[in-house]
């Protein structure tokens, strides 16, 4: 595996989508710090807007590097270059990743500070780091469906069905004893089900991927 | 020295005789002096924008014909005593003479006076060959 | 004796409407190969087989040396690629882009790549969005020829271009063969520039490759001859006659293997020949696939 080669695709990847990048950083932390005027409202209005922002920046990153490098026209451009499709399609997925991290990694730990600020409610510290490894399932899940469906409608499907996804567990999640018993409480407290779903969850991060590498690399024809 | 050479997709004529042709007219005219060297096949197919297997072809007839030689791994000359049809020399000549005629007239020159100087540059021309034959 | 830059041997790949049919050909390096064929003859397909970008069903690809599409990464080091249905990308500038190749690519020349700028006549600092179909060709082009690549592989180079940039373009894919061990593969609809510049021609039609022969070879063999028939004479059968037109008693004859003697069987038999015309490149090309869709229509 030629890694030069696929470092200069992700900062290939990282240029044309820097804008997108950089806007939500400040963008996430802003909606943060609505937050911090006190009001009821306001925490709602946060977790809105904050999902928004990171499922935004996750499905739009996904559709620009998988989909539109197809409708553009531009991915016989790339392959024409010294690149094998296992190259390429390593490129993909660890650019979104990475891409996605860059943004994602501050606006959660952004979330976390502000839920252990003095007067916030401290139990909600694994519910929101489950939800939040939860988004970034999400965007791997986008990631997968424009890499192998290799179709704008398809992978369209795949963001519908992901966010469905997301608020469904997050209702599930939230009524799992193990989680629902500390949420409301004001302490951090990781309870063994907790745990449980947050590893499961990271393991699923590298399973999708895994994958997606794996049924690639089976394929005959990309053009 | 070698952009001189024009051809034509449309002129109907084969493209490797038209190379052909011009090239045998650049000797006869004296732009490519017996034994000098030419551009290689590729120079000019490049010089040309024409397919190297043209030039080659044409290159190959002219050295069949005894207008050109190639030696392999120096390059390509004008044959030391080129084989060119008589017919171009011929045109050449008459070009020439008609010139010469119209030039005379209008310097109002006599027919005796214009054949008088004819003679004379004949003259030269054996005197010159003698001398350098005999030096 | 000049290696085989590209060879396909026996290759075939089937889709649903179409097949690719026993694709066989060599390419020896310092030469350029002309592709012609109609829209759908697997001009594209057979190019992207050769990249590497679409696996053959059968038969084996071997450019510069490389099995495709298995080795198509160490392949495509040293090839340059345009293709008609190719794009850059249109929110970044040609600048970026440059700078872009140049840092893949080792043999990146970069005083030759200044000089294609100005050749082709384009600025740096637009944006590819910004540009004409006919610049953005000639962008596509510069990346491709500016890191020197020994293999340049074409699709409609030329397609949409003005008059203009065809001459330069042309003359800037003629500047490369001049270096004997760097080849070129270009398919084009434009038979005047396949007939001016390439060394050898190949026709596709239906997935297969009905011709393969050099130039000047394929020139020479045919011809379109008018004859004059007497009222009793008939008609003289001569060898590779492709298509008869005109009238009973003034034939044209279109034939596939003409040399001098066939005038003397004409002749023979009576007739006279008004005239041999030699035939362009786009009217072999045509009478050899109408000839053939005759004999077996699809």
């Amino acid at each position: 595996m030629n890694y030069a080669m696929v470092r200069r695709l992700i900062l290939k990847d990282w240029y044309l989508n820097r804008w997108l990048i950089m806007a939500s950083v400040p963008a996430g932390l802003a909606s943060l710090a609505i937050v911090l005027t006190g009001k009821p409202v306001a925490f709602l209005l946060c977790i809105i807007l904050l999902c928004m922002i990171i499922i935004g920046v996750g499905a739009q990153l996904a559709m620009a590097t998988t989909i539109n490098e197809r409708k553009e026209q531009t991915l016989a451009f790339v392959m024409s270059l010294p690149v094998s499709w296992r190259e390429y399609t390593a490129a993909k997925i660890l650019a979104n990743l990475i891409l996605f991290l860059i943004p994602w990694l501050p606006l959660t730990a952004g979330a976390l500070c502000v839920l252990l600020l003095p007067g916030a409610t401290r139990g909600l510290v694994p519910y929101t780091a489950i939800m939040s490894v939860e988004m970034l399932i999400t965007t791997c899940l986008i990631v997968v469906a424009g890499i192998i469906t290799e179709s704008q409608a398809w992978t369209t499907v795949g963001i519908f069905c992901s966010s469905l996804g997301l608020n469904v567990l997050g209702y599930v999640f939230a009524h799992l004893r193990g989680i629902s018993r500390y949420m409301w409480g004001a302490q951090v407290h990781w309870s063994p089900t907790a745990w449980f779903v947050l590893i499961g969850e990271l393991l699923m991060v590298p399973l999708l991927l895994g994958l997606t590498f794996f049924v690639q690399s089976r394929k005959t024809d990309f053009l | 020295m070698h952009s001189d050479i024009v051809v034509s997709q449309f002129s109907g004529r084969p493209m490797y005789l038209q190379i052909m042709d011009q090239i045998k007219q650049k000797i006869a005219v004296g732009d490519w002096a017996a034994g000098e060297e030419i551009p290689s096949i590729r120079q000019l197919a490049v010089s040309l924008q024409v397919s190297v297997i043209t030039v080659k072809r044409a290159y190959l007839e002219l050295e069949r014909e005894g207008v050109i030689v190639t030696q392999h791994g120096k390059g390509s000359f004008v044959a030391p005593d080129p084989a060119l049809s008589p017919r171009l020399y011929e045109e050449e000549l008459a070009q020439h003479l008609d010139r010469a005629a119209e030039l005379g007239t209008s310097l109002g020159m006599t027919e005796k006076e214009i054949v008088h100087r004819l003679r004379k540059a004949v003259d030269q021309v054996s005197e010159t060959r003698l001398e350098k034959e005999n030096s | 004796m000049s290696d085989i830059c590209v060879r396909f041997t026996a290759v075939s790949k089937k889709y649903p409407h179409f097949l690719l049919d026993n694709i066989s050909l060599e390419l020896p390096a310092g030469s350029i190969l002309g592709f012609i064929g109609a829209n759908g003859a697997g001009k594209s397909t057979t190019i992207r087989i050769l990249m590497g970008l679409v696996r053959q069903d059968s038969g084996a690809v071997e450019v510069l040396g490389h099995s495709m599409p298995a080795d198509q990464a160490a392949a495509k080091q040293k090839i340059g690629f345009v293709s008609e249905d190719m794009r850059l990308y249109g929110a970044a500038t040609l600048a970026w882009h440059m700078s872009f190749v140049a840092s893949i690519y080792p043999d990146w020349n970069q005083a030759y790549a200044d000089k294609l700028v100005r050749r082709f006549d384009l600025k740096p600092q637009q944006k590819i969005k910004g540009l004409s179909h006919g610049q953005r060709v000639k962008a596509a082009l510069l990346l491709a020829l500016a890191h020197q690549p020994r293999l340049l592989v074409l699709d409609e180079p030329t397609t949409g271009l003005d008059p203009v940039a065809r001459r330069e373009v042309l003359a800037e894919l003629m500047a490369v063969l001049a270096d004997e061990e760097r080849t070129i593969l270009f398919s084009s609809h434009n038979t005047l520039d396949v007939e001016q510049i390439s060394d050898r021609i190949a026709f596709i039609d239906r997935g297969r490759i009905i011709d393969f022969a050099d130039k000047e070879s394929l020139l020479d063999r045919w011809r379109r001859l008018r004859l004059v028939v007497p009222a009793t004479a008939a008609l003289p059968h001569l060898p590779g006659i492709v298509e008869v037109g005109g009238s009973d008693r003034l034939p044209v004859l279109t034939t596939s293997q003409f040399d001098p003697s066939v005038l003397s069987l004409c002749t023979d038999r009576g007739a006279t020949v008004q005239a041999v015309d030699t035939m362009t490149l786009e009217e072999i090309f045509v009478a050899n696939v109408q000839s053939r869709r005759e004999l077996q229509p699809a």
